[in-house]
């Protein structure tokens, strides 16, 4: 089995490049996205800062995010951009891989989570089931798409393009010991530079088991659209199964009291009244 | 509640199964009880649950299978593709190694709901199929024969336990997700299955109606049933909102979310309830439009709460805001840009440089 890898991003340092964004294009063969309800026109612009692709979906693995952030004063007069390239997280815990039903999604021997086109049948639960909005249906495939973490190049020793591209070594690649390590220090680092608010999310066991790509983050979760405690689907089913065999429970009685004929002991019949004696002369039959 | 997530997009065919699998399922599951526990006169009200319970799990099949974007793979939900591929190039069933790959290609998940759902709804289609032959021919090849058997017994028992099972998973499946408002509660299940319940009984006591079925006496037994089904369906949605704490009110304030609340609970339950208790067999058309009622709400309930989270997600963040800016410009206040966490900001009108 092969040593677990992941990212580790490092927003402080991310200057949106988009570097990642066309080297995950690039290497996965992936095409543009189209407008909204128009396959054969270009993306049209966002007007969401220059963000254009909106989001992670089915053609775009990569998506590098621009927060921007401005003081409460009537003349928003300080202005801050915050900026991430997401991904999938391959989490330790992976909603997805828990809830396919077809055995689709898997685990590496890298320790990332893969789906297996060939046999996904579009079923959209592992859709449902991402806390990140990571998974899209492709409109070519009708099947589930995520980041592969570039397994074909990790067979061969390669790093994935993402990391490779990024000219500011904000996506690190590598053992996952290694990275906590690293990202431990650079968070150390930052806080002895006095910016107190950075903190790492799903370095720790914390989210759904630990993120095998997690991040350096300056804000709360939610400002960069991440969930602060996303669930383990599984968590919800023991309880809804306890409260259905109380509602089952409670149906039965209700019929039972309805249609309970058979339950009820059998009227016994009447004995027959004892023959009044027969008076004189009366002859007995 | 996670606004961060993508939409699965279920819909039409997603809501016609979980209405219709509702039904299905909660009507064998109560024939059952009364075949076992009714009258004689009672199971003729059994025998129509057994003519409907099989017809709605193929329609059901067939509902489950469109919602596919692969439709033509929905048999990898039973089996790893990839394994019983191999197995058929290894010269299954001819070859020793080819049954040795298939007997491994069984995919169940008994932790994920859809993937026992699938199993259990295939169980079910057997089981309902058996008791549809015993309606059909009761006193014939093969009705006859299945009914004065004892496996037939077991049957029945285990698609009755299959029945529950189908009328209460796809509430829970909607739980195991990161959806909104679906992973926010753990009633979902409970509430589908109060809701089974009902709509069955509805569907017996429309079709016994229509059909001029049963005596008068059981009819007004399976009368007697619906509002006890539809007071507990009431304590259900009640313990479903209050589960939802917080989240009620963005709920609340999507068209879906109250077509699920207000719809289910004035058309599916206050409506019929009053029927009941103020029409009742008084007359001819008490029974029936309170059944039909039952019915309407059935599926508003479905659809609202398989559509409720699609309708949050559009909204976006905006929906947990109390003074959300498309609010805030409704009631002519200046806008508020949720990023400076809600606080309204002055916009500018003039432009340095600008005349």
């Amino acid at each position: 089995v092969a040593e677990a890898v992941g990212f580790f991003t490092d927003t402080t340092v991310c200057i949106g490049c988009k570097a990642c964004q066309v080297a995950c294009h690039q290497w996965n063969d992936l095409p543009a996205g189209h407008a909204p309800n128009n396959r054969h026109s270009l993306p049209v612009l966002s007007g969401d800062s220059y963000d254009n692709t909106v989001s992670l979906s089915d053609v775009n693995w990569r998506h590098v995010k621009f927060i921007e952030q401005f003081s409460p004063d009537p003349d928003r007069s300080q202005a801050a951009w915050l900026m991430m390239s997401d991904v999938c997280k391959h989490c330790v815990h992976a909603p997805c891989l828990e809830v396919c039903p077809t055995g689709a999604i898997m685990r590496t021997e890298f320790d990332t989570v893969y789906i297996q086109e060939p046999a996904c049948n579009g079923c959209r639960d592992c859709v449902s089931a991402c806390p990140f909005g990571v998974i899209h249906m492709s409109e070519r495939s009708h099947v589930a798409q995520k980041c592969t973490f570039c397994y074909d190049r990790l067979k061969v020793g390669l790093p994935p393009a993402c990391a490779q591209a990024c000219p500011t070594q904000s996506i690190k690649f590598g053992p996952l010991t290694q990275l906590k390590k690293d990202a431990q220090k650079r968070v150390a680092q930052l806080h002895k530079q006095g910016e107190t608010r950075a903190h790492l999310y799903g370095a720790d066991d914390t989210v759904l088991g630990g993120l095998n790509a997690f991040y350096l983050l300056m804000d709360k979760p939610e400002t960069y659209g991440l969930p602060s405690n996303p669930k383990v689907p599984s968590q919800m089913v023991p309880r809804s199964i306890f409260w259905s065999i109380f509602t089952g429970l409670l149906v039965t009685l209700g019929v039972l009291f309805r249609f309970r004929q058979r339950t009820q002991p059998m009227p016994q019949p009447a004995e027959p009244a004892p023959a009044p004696p027969a008076r004189e002369g009366e002859v007995k039959p | 509640m996670n606004l961060f997530v993508a939409d699965p997009e279920w819909g039409f065919w997603i809501v016609a199964y979980f209405f219709l699998g509702g039904i299905a399922a909660g009507a064998y599951f109560v024939a059952i009880l009364i075949e076992w526990f009714g009258s004689e006169e009672d199971v003729v009200l059994a025998h129509i649950a057994y003519w409907i319970a099989f017809p709605l799990v193929l329609v059901c099949t067939l509902c489950l299978i469109l919602d596919l974007d692969r439709p033509e793979r929905f048999w990898h939900m039973m089996f790893k593709s990839e394994v019983l591929k191999e197995a058929f190039a290894e010269g299954f069933p001819f070859s020793a190694r080819g049954w040795k790959l298939a007997v491994q290609s069984p995919a169940f998940k008994y932790w994920s709901p859809m993937s026992a759902g699938s199993w259990v709804l295939a169980i079910f289609g057997v089981c309902s199929f058996a008791s549809l032959l015993t309606a059909v021919w009761p006193n014939r090849w093969p009705g006859r024969w299945l009914r004065t058997r004892w496996p037939y017994r077991v049957l029945q028992g285990i698609g009755c336990a299959a029945g529950f099972f189908i009328a209460s998973y796809t509430g829970a499946l909607l739980s195991a997700t990161n959806q909104p408002m679906w992973s926010d509660t753990t009633w979902l299940a409970p509430l589908f299955l109060a809701s089974a319940a009902s709509t069955s009984l509805a569907t017996i006591s429309f079709i016994a109606w229509w059909r001029n079925i049963g005596t008068p006496e059981a009819r007004a037994r399976l009368a007697g049933a619906e509002p006890l089904a539809l007071g507990l369906e009431v304590v259900v949605l009640g313990a479903f909102m209050a589960s939802l704490g917080e989240n009620l009110e963005p709920v609340l304030l999507t068209v879906r979310g109250n077509i699920m609340i207000f719809g289910t609970l004035t058309v599916g339950v206050l409506l019929p309830l009053l029927l009941h208790v103020r029409v009742g067999e008084r007359r001819w058309w008490g029974a029936p439009v309170a059944a039909l009622c039952v019915l309407l709400g059935g599926l508003l309930l479905r659809y609202g709460v398989v559509r409720t989270p699609s309708e949050l997600l559009a909204r976006g963040p905006s929906v947990l805001v109390r003074f959300a800016p498309e609010e805030s410009r409704r009631r002519g206040q200046p806008g508020a840009d949720i990023r400076n966490h809600g606080k309204s900001v002055q916009p500018r009108t003039k432009f340095p440089g600008m005349p």
